[in-house]
């Protein structure tokens, strides 16, 4: 079936992924082990964001699933320890998923954009409003397993891309493919093909909030500090959209190689021309949108479907 | 298998398009459902499949009232929708859009579904590995009608299959119909070309302003001088 041909690429990554940390990189070892962080974890957030885009929805809220995770981890780490607080921030932003998805799933396209939109700000707000996050001044977080292993936030991470990849892969490879291909393309025809069209959207928008949410956790563990406008932020939510339209819309290998371009030359424009980085990965954006419409892994000469 | 539609009336937002209309189709038996543009013909077959809620009477499968059921469950029932305009998913390929058709309707039943529909359209078999949007308007056609033949239905709604067809692929579409019937298929076929559709069809249902104004086996369809007049011009 379709999306086997790339198999052996995604694995190659993520094999080079997991060997990171022990190629001889001298004195870039640290950032280039940031960097790779950083790239994981986005790369799983936007993979996270084509999982719901297959049905043919627009979020704007993984953001703040994002954030849903990232509190929910910090706010329970200290008490349960790390892996079972990541779970709970998971499940947490899959409950909002679940609030957000029974009440907007109706909606389609940029309807829902919008409300997926305004349920990100009401978070961020009580984020900032509740007596227990810190509110304006922010959330201190523990490094995960007391910070016993220096690695640990780089192999977390990279488990977050792992599964995030795996329920690409999954979702590429099942019927599940299909029904999320059909709603997106008309959910009329959907519907009277036997799709049950708005249980796949949940579904969809269920698995990537607990990816998003995941990341999220992860996310805190690393800065070891979390503010609402960070956690929340529209910009990651964006984000999650710029890396999958990047590399390539619908698939497993598009958000995959489009995180690891993209975040990579953010983080190395950041570093080599400070403030202006913005404009060159603008332009870069633009680019790439006018002249590969179907993202980077359109140069491979595959359709999409 | 037996499809009844009792005194149906539905409409969108005020506009009413449907006042009271009442139809049968049965298993194995070519239906034909004619009228001009905007009798109400697709919002007809939108509303029995269950895309639309229907505002008074019932749509009824065997005498049971498929009121409560979602059109995803309709279709698990046996009820086929080939919708108006083909509506072909034209980024797959031909094949990706027949397996679309069984995958949630009869999934277990795939192969049987592929050597059905290209026994009956030899030509999709030779365009599978094509994509949809590829193929011409009468082969569309034809895989919009296959693909709904994938899901094994036992009552086929085909919405306006001979549109912005040329004469002779009209004819071949809707003799197709008619093997399709051969199978064992109930079939309640739109159509604006009244001709063609009295041809192959048993029977007739006449629809203007969403009120049934005429009804009876084809042939004497044909002979009304209201029908060969408004429909015919002769």
């Amino acid at each position: 079936m379709k999306g086997f041909g790339h198999f052996p690429l995604i694995l190659l990554s993520l094999v080079l992924f997991a060997l990171l940390p022990f190629l001889p990189f001298g004195v870039w070892q640290a950032f280039l082990l940031d960097v790779g962080f950083f790239v994981l974890l986005f790369t799983a957030l936007a993979l996270s964001w084509d999982l719901v885009a297959r049905t043919g929805q627009l979020s704007l809220a993984h953001g703040a699933f994002f954030g849903l995770g990232a509190y929910s981890a910090g706010l329970l780490a200290p008490q349960l320890g790390t892996l079972p607080a990541l779970l709970l921030g998971a499940l947490t932003a899959g409950a909002g998923a679940l609030v957000l998805g029974s009440v907007t799933l109706r909606l389609h396209g940029l309807y829902f954009a919008i409300a997926s939109l305004a349920f990100s700000e009401v978070l961020r707000t009580l984020a900032l409003k509740l007596p227990f996050t810190g509110g304006p001044i922010g959330l201190p977080v523990p490094p995960p397993f007391a910070g016993a292993w220096p690695l640990a936030t780089y192999y977390l991470s990279f488990g977050v891309l792992l599964l995030a990849t795996a329920l690409s892969l999954w979702a590429e490879r099942s019927p599940f493919r299909l029904a999320q291909a059909a709603t997106r393309q008309s959910e009329a025809v959907a519907r009277v093909l036997g799709v049950r069209v708005v249980q796949v959207k949940l579904w969809s928008l269920l698995l990537g909030s607990l990816v998003a949410g995941l990341a999220g956790g992860v996310y805190g563990m690393k800065t070891l500090f979390l503010s609402p406008y960070d956690a929340f932020s529209l910009g990651r939510a964006v984000e999650a959209l710029v890396i999958p339209i990047f590399g390539g819309l619908y698939t497993t290998l598009g958000p995959l190689v489009g995180g690891v371009v993209l975040v990579s030359l953010e983080q190395a424009l950041r570093l080599w021309i400070k403030e202006g980085y913005l404009v060159v990965y603008g332009a870069i954006l633009i680019l790439v949108i006018l002249f590969l419409p179907r993202g980077l892994v359109g140069i491979l000469g595959r359709r999409r479907g | 298998m037996r499809l009844e539609v009792q005194n149906l009336e539905t409409g969108y937002g005020k506009a009413q398009v449907l006042f009271g209309l009442d139809l049968v189709v049965g298993e194995g038996e070519l239906v034909a459902l004619l009228g001009a543009n905007g009798a109400g013909k697709t919002t007809l077959l939108r509303t029995i499949s269950g895309l639309i809620p229907p505002w008074r009477g019932k749509v009824l499968w065997d005498g049971e009232d498929l009121r409560r059921f979602s059109p995803a469950r309709r279709a698990r029932l046996g009820l086929g929708h080939v919708p108006e305009g083909r509506q072909l998913f034209p980024l797959m390929t031909v094949e990706e859009n027949l397996r679309l058709g069984a995958a949630f309707l009869a999934p277990e039943r795939e192969r049987e579904g592929f050597e059905r529909v290209f026994a009956l359209f030899p030509r999709l078999y030779e365009r599978k590995r094509q994509l949809a949007g590829t193929l011409s308007g009468g082969e569309q056609q034809m895989l919009a009608i296959a693909r709904a033949l994938m899901g094994f239905p036992k009552i086929l709604l085909v919405d306006e299959p001979s549109l912005g067809l040329a004469p002779r692929l009209a004819e071949e579409v809707l003799l197709s119909l008619k093997r399709v019937v051969e199978e064992g298929v109930g079939v309640l076929l739109v159509e604006q070309n009244v001709a063609l559709s009295l041809e192959v069809a048993a029977r007739a249902y006449v629809v203007e302003h969403g009120r049934i104004v005429l009804q009876g086996l084809a042939h004497a369809v044909l002979e009304d001088p209201r029908v060969r007049e408004a429909y015919l011009s002769l």
